[in-house]
């Protein structure tokens, strides 16, 4: 973003709820402030983004001193947060002794952090900017101190729960200005404070992680054609020069493994491919692929068949494939997928790839989504028709267990919450910021939904949220998984609601994306918001699960 | 207006978002209350990308007014 946007963005009016940010910085914020504020604007264009910064050079009061709550804190540290002699513009004679006084102001920034990163979202960036020229030895080794100061940053890292800027991504070549810096205080080329406030931004911030990742076999799996050079002529290794194609194998066994559904599109012989995907030397693992479309049909028709199997939107997953025609026709077809062509041997392509399904933590859920969605695909054929729905769920041994309680809130809560489209009450996302301060209100309840049946564990598919009010229960949020869909247990969420409440009042609003929610209101709720126990059970189909409610503190996996 | 002068009343309402296109021209530390020791940093940045020039920090501190802004660039 050029510098003339950002002020553009910044400088704009903005209607909407504040969004509070505090930018600790022990420099002049002057570009960094504009970027953040254009940055984070960009990201809430329903939200009113103000800023409050600190004073320059007293990072650590800063952070002290931030009593009043916020939606975000950002934390950029420098050199001469850390001792006055590190900095360009007070640089002084730097011996041993720095490393001590260092590390007692560390101390002191890092209680400042914990104690802000554990009410609200706060991201860290750690020094971008080279140390002043103090050192007697050369520039190109790293000094004794330098690696010292250095060994103490990264161990504040691996222990704080703030989210840490890499230290690569977020300097750039040439992020320095020093002519600014001496003059103004400020540091950072506009360019490098551009990349800094973005980062930071992305950071509390996080874009929503891809769900599904589908890859073409020749020349994107592997090196090769499999029609021309066989299943044991295909490659992936050092040998053949084809490694790349192992390290893309490689990234989807780890985004398998985080939860990401994996499944191939390719024009290709069925039998071959399947000998292929057999092959002892594989690194992708076999059974992470489904479904597998391989034939001489359209690709288009192949990314429908896995977008209806996987039962997610298009707009949640990415098609990989080395021929542009390819991609064309699938980008067409589905003008929301973002297709990607194979890059071979380019690191970065691979970095950025990985980068779309990147997300914080890897939950129990996130293990078994592959494994639930190929177990419930007998569930979704036997969905068209009533009769074979009911004698399959009747055999399924189903466990619904609900359970209530807020604190410490279930972080799986929140993540359903913002990633969940079609079955969803209203569509609201939240800002983790947001999320504690609505369960914080008095009369708050959650409710986090696990499933399991003879098929396999779903694990927590389902968030409920709401308040008590006049004896009824009004339901602010929720939301449920694509996985759990046609097994009846939203059914069972307000049997359990109703069996607390002698009514519910749904906070419904229909979105682009929540049709089969809205379909279910209709059904339900015939035209109103409230649903009663008479009409529930005039209009509830038949429920076969054992179901339990139990108030307890959940916990994340 | 030359194109130039275009893109300097487009920096200068980037930074100073309150005043209109008519007004720039007239906008002198004087005249804009805005216009700071900061501002004239924010100004001189947003500038320098928009015409791919550096200033040397005397020119920065002649940046008082449109006027002198123009000239300084017609100086280069």
């Amino acid at each position: 973003m050029k510098l003339i946007e950002a002020l553009q963005i910044a400088n704009a009016r903005h209607e909407g709820r504040p969004f509070q940010v505090l930018l600790a910085c022990g420099c002049t914020p002057l570009h960094l402030e504009t970027f953040v504020k254009a940055h984070l604007s960009l990201a809430l264009p329903a939200r009113n983004v103000q800023l409050r910064t600190g004073l320059y050079g007293d990072l650590a009061g800063t952070l002290e001193g931030a009593r009043q709550p916020c939606d975000a804190v950002l934390v950029v540290l420098e050199w001469g947060d850390l001792d006055p002699r590190l900095a360009w513009r007070s640089a002084g004679r730097v011996n041993e002794q720095v490393i001590a006084d260092a590390q007692a102001r560390l101390n002191r920034l890092a209680e400042g952090i914990t104690a802000l990163a554990d009410t609200m979202p706060l991201a860290l960036s750690l020094p971008s900017l080279p140390l002043a020229p103090a050192f007697h030895t050369s520039s190109q080794e790293l000094n004794r101190i330098e690696s010292a100061l250095w060994q103490m940053l990264y161990g504040f890292a691996a222990s704080t729960r703030a989210v840490v800027l890499h230290p690569n991504h977020a300097s750039l070549e040439g992020g320095h200005d020093l002519k600014t810096e001496l003059r103004s205080g400020f540091p950072y080329s506009v360019a490098q404070a551009d990349r800094l406030a973005a980062a930071l931004a992305r950071a509390v911030l996080p874009r929503a992680p891809k769900k599904g990742l589908i890859t073409d076999l020749d020349e994107t799996l592997w090196s090769g054609v499999l029609g021309d050079d066989g299943p044991e002529g295909v490659t992936w290794d050092l040998d053949h020069k084809t490694q790349f194609h192992a390290l893309y194998q490689n990234l989807l066994n780890t985004l398998a493994e985080a939860g990401v559904l994996l499944a191939v599109a390719s024009k290709n012989d069925a039998g071959l491919v399947d000998k292929a995907l057999t092959r002892a030397d594989l690194v992708v693992g076999r059974n992470h692929l489904f479904p597998i479309e391989a034939h001489w049909g359209p690709k288009a028709k192949s990314v429908e068949r896995i977008l209806e199997a996987w039962n997610v939107g298009a707009d949640s997953v990415v098609f990989v494939d080395d021929n542009p025609l390819e991609l064309e026709q699938v980008r067409t077809a589905f003008p929301t997928l973002e297709c990607v062509e194979f890059h071979k041997d380019d690191a970065a392509w691979l970095r950025e790839l990985g980068d779309s399904f990147a997300k914080r933590e890897v939950r129990a859920e996130d293990k078994l989504r592959t494994a639930s969605i190929r177990a419930g695909q007998a569930i979704r054929r036997a969905a068209a028709d009533d009769a074979s729905l009911d004698a399959l769920l009747a055999g399924a041994e189903a466990r619904v267990s609900f359970c209530w309680g807020k604190q410490p809130p279930d972080p799986r809560a929140l993540e359903l919450i913002n990633k969940t489209n079609q079955f969803n009450l209203n569509g609201v996302r939240y800002t983790e910021a947001d999320w504690m301060a609505y369960l914080a209100g008095a009369a708050t309840q959650l409710a986090v939904v696990d499933y399991q049946d003879r098929f396999g564990k779903l694990g927590k598919i389902a968030v409920l949220a709401g308040r008590e009010t006049a004896g009824r229960f009004e339901l602010d949020v929720w939301v449920m998984s694509c996985r759990a869909f046609s097994r009846r247990i939203e059914h069972q969420c307000l049997r359990m609601l109703l069996a607390r409440w002698e009514s519910v009042l749904l906070r419904f609003e229909p979105t682009e994306r929540n049709a089969p929610m809205q379909d279910f209101v209709a059904q339900m709720a015939a035209g109103s918001r409230t649903i009663g126990r008479a009409e529930f059970r005039r209009r509830c189909p038949p429920l076969y699960h054992q179901a339990e409610s139990h108030q307890m503190e959940c916990t994340g996996v | 207006m030359s194109e130039s002068q275009e893109k300097l009343i487009r920096c200068f309402q980037a930074v100073f978002p309150d005043l209109n296109h008519g007004e720039v021209p007239r906008a002198s530390v004087s005249s804009v209350a805005a216009w700071d020791s900061v501002a004239t940093v924010r100004l001189a940045a947003a500038v320098e990308e928009e015409f791919g020039i550096q200033f040397e920090v005397d020119q920065i501190e002649k940046m008082t007014s449109f006027q002198g802004c123009l000239e300084l660039l017609a100086d280069r």
